[in-house]
């Protein structure tokens, strides 16, 4: 089955390719200007494969010429004099946000939410194998920022070798909820603390609100509601502690948030009144200025939560993955 | 227009035999449609599909299927003998032989969540339970020391090799295979009805080389193939009652085991969908009821279930079924099985001997591991190795 890219990494080189033909239309890629891969990567700070493609692309549609030689010339295979060598760093060229947004950041940052959503979707159905060259197709990124990015999330623990070398994901059961759970049951309340005295009022009122709004009947509770709340508590909340090494290991154990999201897309909303009372009791300590308090009560609530989680894991385990992303594949 | 009233029933084919669907659907004033899934298919359809089915006759997943809300809870008020299964509840607390894992989960509590305390509603009605265990020729262990005690660690005794046959359910072959890895590798597990990941393991393994070198001649997945098996040569394997009913009703002297290591418990319950509201609803419970006045349960009390309250099918059994089936006795006289062929002969004793006895020798109760994902994943590899 397939599914839509997700938004943040669709089409690479379709942002690329629109990209040089917005600069070849506006005359700052002015006809004549060699193209090629190389230094129209480097330019736009983005890895060659991309690069390539766009330009095989633009090609076709007759807006750059190939050259015998190397590379491409700006401007129609007929039109061609020969073409100008010019350094691209010196040219003013307008970029969209993507490709703007991106100076500095590395390129496996932007793959690599999505390839852990993709992984975490999957396993707790089974055990799939990873192509490390079908992520690179998927997401029009080089070999080497595969393998970044999955030996990132092989130190995660998410993911590993078998004997022969295929990186493999899965199954996730009982015992990774419980490991996550033990790790994150001692981190998150810990975590609260931290972040109390940083606390706006004003969000923790917010959030108060968008609770009783549920548990009062006033607003449906659906999925994204669910979400939302959610966040608020173990992930906005939490974020206002100064810490980085404490926020990510407190991410890191938060798994159960993708059990939970699973079961509401396959089987429905989850039965949630004690979920929000446990999340009310914690917010109403935090209102009350009492650091302490709150971290008991979010302990109490991560441990009934795992209770819950762990059987829906269950109902979960009757299922084989409907969606699957096509640089996984089923093993058993 | 209205569509005329029926009630859409989801079951596996062995609790709901010919003889008991034309007898519902005889006493019955609706239309009874019922749909017989063997496979896990059944379980899927009902946790994601509630509208599609009134009734489901659940198996060790009760749990599960009501934390997936597919199935309301049941007003024990509105059912017939009803009380009756509260006051069990509360004998029962007391002496597990007979029901083991019916109880523990039956009753809503106020929170929501299952729980043994008696309430007003319950999860299921439960309905067959029994013991499961392996059946042999004996004439295919004559070789054997006589009075050998009888153990699931034949399952894998090299002597059989190439003549044993498994079941392909996942749950409860693998409970099967442990206990069987058990006793032939001198091996202890914690808890053979919730093993870990290392345990689970451990059996997969075992069966996997097993397979490979031959040791298996074919995997069944429902009573029918069951019987199937033993007909053409398997002298060893799984086993479901009925296919005992089928098999001795054709002369074959099979033999149904008394492990030295117990039984692997079952049973079988009725829920009600999520979603049956109106005279859907009403047929529901009509049908749970038509359940409660025993003559379904002494339909398949002759191919070996046990009924939850075994007074209620009394009146329907002849003395000489009661005597043999539930009393343990020898058989008075030729009995017959729900098809209405003979199955028992006279003078023969059920193994295992009498209701409580055969119920308290239960070592271990079919259930959803918590490892189910990682069970199944190994048990697949088994499958398809």
């Amino acid at each position: 089955m397939s599914k839509a890219k997700p938004a943040a990494s669709r089409s690479y080189y379709q942002i690329v390719s629109e990209a040089l033909q917005a600069n070849i239309e506006s005359g700052n890629l002015p006809a004549g200007t060699r193209l090629l891969v190389s230094a129209v990567a480097d330019r736009l700070r983005v890895s060659r494969p991309p690069v390539k493609r766009a330009l095989d692309l633009l090609a076709a549609e007759g807006l750059i010429a190939p050259l015998s030689s190397q590379g491409y010339v700006v401007g129609a295979a007929n039109a061609q004099s020969d073409p100008v060598r010019t350094n691209l760093h010196g040219l003013l060229l307008q970029l969209p946000p993507e490709l703007g947004s991106n100076q500095g950041q590395v390129s496996w940052e932007r793959i690599f939410a999505a390839v852990e959503s993709d992984i975490l979707n999957c396993i707790p159905f089974g055990t799939f194998q990873i192509s490390e060259a079908g992520i690179g197709d998927y997401f029009d990124v080089s070999r080497t920022v595969v393998r970044d990015v999955l030996s990132r999330l092989d130190a995660r623990g998410l993911i590993g070798k078998d004997r022969s070398s295929h990186w493999i994901a899965g199954p996730f059961g009982a015992r990774m909820l419980d490991n996550a759970h033990e790790v994150r049951r001692l981190l998150e309340p810990g975590a609260l603390v931290a972040a109390q005295p940083q606390l706006e009022t004003a969000m923790l009122i917010e959030a108060r609100a968008a609770i009783d709004a549920v548990l009062t009947g006033n607003a449906a509770l659906s999925s994204k509601t669910l979400e939302e709340l959610e966040t608020d508590l173990h992930v906005t909340a939490l974020r206002t502690q100064r810490n980085n090494y404490l926020q990510l290991a407190v991410q890191l154990t938060q798994i159960s948030l993708v059990i939970n999201r699973l079961f509401d897309n396959y089987i429905g909303i989850h039965q949630s009144d004690d979920m929000l009372r446990e999340h009310a009791l914690v917010f109403d300590h935090l209102l009350l200025g009492d650091g302490a308090g709150a971290a008991v009560a979010l302990g109490h609530h991560l441990d009934a939560e795992h209770v819950r989680t762990r059987a829906r894991l269950k109902v979960l385990s009757v299922f084989d993955a409907a969606e699957i992303a096509p640089y996984l594949t089923r093993i058993h | 227009m209205s569509q005329p009233l029926k009630l859409r029933v989801i079951a596996r084919s062995e609790v709901v035999p010919r003889a008991v669907m034309e007898q519902a659907a005889h006493d019955l004033p609706f239309e009874i449609e019922f749909e017989l899934i063997d496979s896990v298919a059944g379980l899927q359809r009902v946790v994601t599909s509630p509208h599609t089915f009134d009734v489901y006759h659940q198996w060790h997943t009760a749990d599960l299927i009501w934390t997936a809300r597919a199935i309301q809870a049941i007003d024990l008020s509105r059912i017939e003998n009803g009380q009756l299964l509260k006051q069990q509840a509360l004998a029962r607390r007391a002496d597990s032989r007979a029901f083991g894992s019916v109880f523990n989960q039956l009753f809503v509590q106020p929170s929501g969540a299952l729980g043994p305390v008696p309430t007003e509603q319950i999860v299921m009605l439960p309905l067959q339970h029994g013991v499961d265990t392996f059946a042999f020729l004996p004439s295919a262990l004559k070789e054997w020391p006589a009075g050998t005690p009888h153990s699931w660690g034949w399952m894998l005794d090299r002597r059989l090799h190439g003549r044993v046959a498994i079941m392909s359910e996942p749950v409860l072959g693998m409970i099967e295979a442990a206990l069987a890895v058990e006793a032939s590798e001198g091996m202890t597990f914690a808890d053979v009805g919730n093993l870990s990941i290392e345990e689970i393991d451990i059996v997969a393994d075992i069966l996997l080389r097993k397979k490979k070198l031959g040791h298996f001649k074919t995997i069944w997945s429902n009573h029918h193939e069951a019987a199937r098996s033993m007909q053409r040569g398997t002298v060893l394997q799984s086993m479901f009652s009925p296919a005992i009913a089928t098999l001795r009703s054709q002369g074959l002297p099979v033999v149904l085991a008394v492990p030295q290591e117990g039984y692997r418990g079952w049973h079988v319950d009725l829920c009600i969908s999520f979603a049956a509201q109106g005279e859907q609803l009403e047929a529901a419970y009509a049908y749970l009821n038509w359940w409660m006045n025993g003559k379904g349960g002494a339909i398949t009390t002759r191919q070996g279930y046990y009924f939850v309250s075994p007074e209620l099918v009394r009146p329907h059994l002849s003395t000489a079924e009661w005597d043999y089936w539930y009393a343990g006795k020898p058989a008075a006289e030729i009995l017959n099985s729900p098809a209405g062929e003979p199955s028992v002969a006279v003078g023969e004793i059920r193994e295992g001997g009498s209701y409580l006895e055969r119920m308290s020798r239960v070592r271990v109760w079919n259930v959803f591991m918590d490892e189910h994902t990682y069970l199944v994943r190994r048990w697949r590899e088994f499958l398809e190795a």
